[in-house]
């Protein structure tokens, strides 16, 4: 089954001198427990596209259908509700509020959406143990690494069970070890707790742990390739001599 | 390096002389490419022999000078089959740039090949998508061994990794210039026939 789906997605930016088109007709569907890399050169329309698939931004025209609610007919405040429940946002800069500990940081959404807050921490504390920051829990952000505050935030993204992630060049801001950490750990997102993933990277070794590539150019799609199996036999080959 | 399948592509954009394919694979390869006549000689005869090319139908020739060699609709078969299979590795790149080479060249205007085999564009996605299944499996590897904390083996995984990565750039720097690959599309040198010259064109073209 489809979990979202977007068809014929249009948008122009219209207030500088010259009207920017980020989206001319993209159309783009993920089925329940795909993770999907996209990809393109900086200014095709990645972070539209995730903002209109996530309702942050409308499009000027076309659909999109989270389950079976059409997000662009909602008004704002259905909108605002669905954002909260049913999707996680992870973007570049982590996004920590600075003077919360990791653990009040991961509550936060719970606790906008009305739990007490010795239930929005319980289960905040779940997450941050199975993504390996028992020990952090009571850090402020700026006494965790790079890497630990993105942790941090997945884990905040995904306290509220969304049904979809969307990640924003989640690996942007991070060195190379961390960065891979991060696309690690989505990987397992994906794969052990069939989380429904969508993320933007510019970068190929990062992408290439997502089960599908998506290429934009220009606002289109130019490309679409799943890469989930099937290595080619040169390079079975070279795993099997090191094994 | 595939001098029979360089061959095919340059017989589906129009008929040709043994010569003639020598000046045009040396203006379409990398210099380090240097290809015998013997070579294409023998190639030619191979390929003739297997269905897949054949000395051009209905072209009157003058005296002593063969005819031109086409391509078979086996040929084109076989042309396309290649241009669909990725190129296996790093090591094979001579191999890949032929295939882009020749996906480049202006389609064939002759009446049996009236089109291309394979876009450009269709040769990197191939490639890519198979560099990418190749690099998805290898960083699932790499944490494994990493996980173990099989440290010589995840260096070692790294190192393929950061190959297969490597050709994935490169195909991105290609893609951003094909146009400029396109418009700078070298030129064949116009061929010396050997042996004794045409008299005039017309003569030598008559139907
Ligand atoms: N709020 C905005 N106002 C005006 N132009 C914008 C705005 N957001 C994005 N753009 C323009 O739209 C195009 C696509 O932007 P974006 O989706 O951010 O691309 P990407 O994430 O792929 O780098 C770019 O040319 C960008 O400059
Ligand atoms: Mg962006």
């Amino acid at each position: 089954m489809k979990l979202i789906e977007a068809a014929g997605l249009e948008k122009t930016y219209a207030e500088g001198a010259t009207p920017v088109r980020a989206l001319a007709g993209v159309s783009l569907s993920l089925e329940a427990g795909d993770f999907v890399a996209v990809m393109g050169p900086s200014g095709c329309g990645k972070s539209t596209l995730l903002h209109c698939l996530g309702g942050l931004d409308r499009p000027d025209a076309g659909t999109v259908r989270l389950g079976d609610e059409e997000l662009t007919r909602l008004n704002d405040e259905a909108l605002t509700l669905v954002r909260r429940r049913r999707i996680g946002f992870v973007f570049q800069f982590f996004n920590l509020v600075p003077v919360m500990s990791a653990l009040e940081n991961v509550a936060l959404p719970l606790t906008l959406d009305g739990l007490s807050d010795a239930q929005a921490q319980e289960r905040a504390k779940k997450w941050l143990e199975k993504l390996g920051l028992a020990e952090r829990m009571h850090h402020l952000p700026d006494q965790l690494s790079g890497g630990q505050q993105q942790r941090v935030a997945i884990a905040r993204a995904l306290v509220t069970e969304p049904v979809l992630v969307l990640a924003d060049e989640p690996t942007g801001n991070l060195d190379s070890k961390s960065a891979d950490d991060i696309a690690r750990l989505l990987r397992q997102l994906s794969d052990e707790h069939q989380r429904t993933i969508l993320m933007v990277t510019h970068d190929p070794r990062i992408a290439a742990n997502a089960r599908r590539l998506v290429f934009l150019k220009d606002g289109v799609m130019v490309d679409d390739q799943r890469i989930g199996a099937g290595a080619t036999s040169a390079v079975r080959s070279q795993l099997e001599a090191l094994s | 390096m595939s001098v029979r399948h360089a061959v095919l592509g340059l017989l589906h954009q129009r008929a040709r002389h043994g010569y003639e394919l020598q000046a045009a694979l040396a203006a379409l390869s990398p210099e380090n490419w240097d290809v015998k006549p013997a070579q294409i000689y023998a190639t030619l005869e191979r390929l003739a022999d297997a269905g897949l090319v054949r000395e051009q139908r209905g072209t009157q020739v003058a005296g002593p000078q063969r005819r031109p060699y086409e391509l078979t609709s086996e040929g084109l078969t076989e042309l396309r089959s290649w241009f669909s299979v990725p190129v296996k590795s790093s090591l094979h790149r001579d191999e890949f740039f032929l295939k882009l080479m020749l996906s480049i060249l202006p389609p064939a205007s002759s009446p049996q090949g009236s089109s291309r085999v394979h876009s450009p564009y269709q040769v990197l996605h191939i490639q890519r998508s198979s560099l990418y299944r190749d690099l998805h499996e290898l960083i699932g590897q790499r944490q494994d061994a990493q996980l173990r904390g099989a440290l010589a083996e995840e260096l070692q995984l790294e190192q393929i990794v950061m190959h297969v990565e490597a050709d994935l750039r490169w195909l991105e720097l290609i893609e951003g210039r094909l146009d400029e690959m396109a418009k700078k599309l070298p030129t064949e040198p116009a061929p010396r026939p050997r042996g004794r010259p045409r008299k005039t064109p017309s003569e030598s073209e008559g139907d």
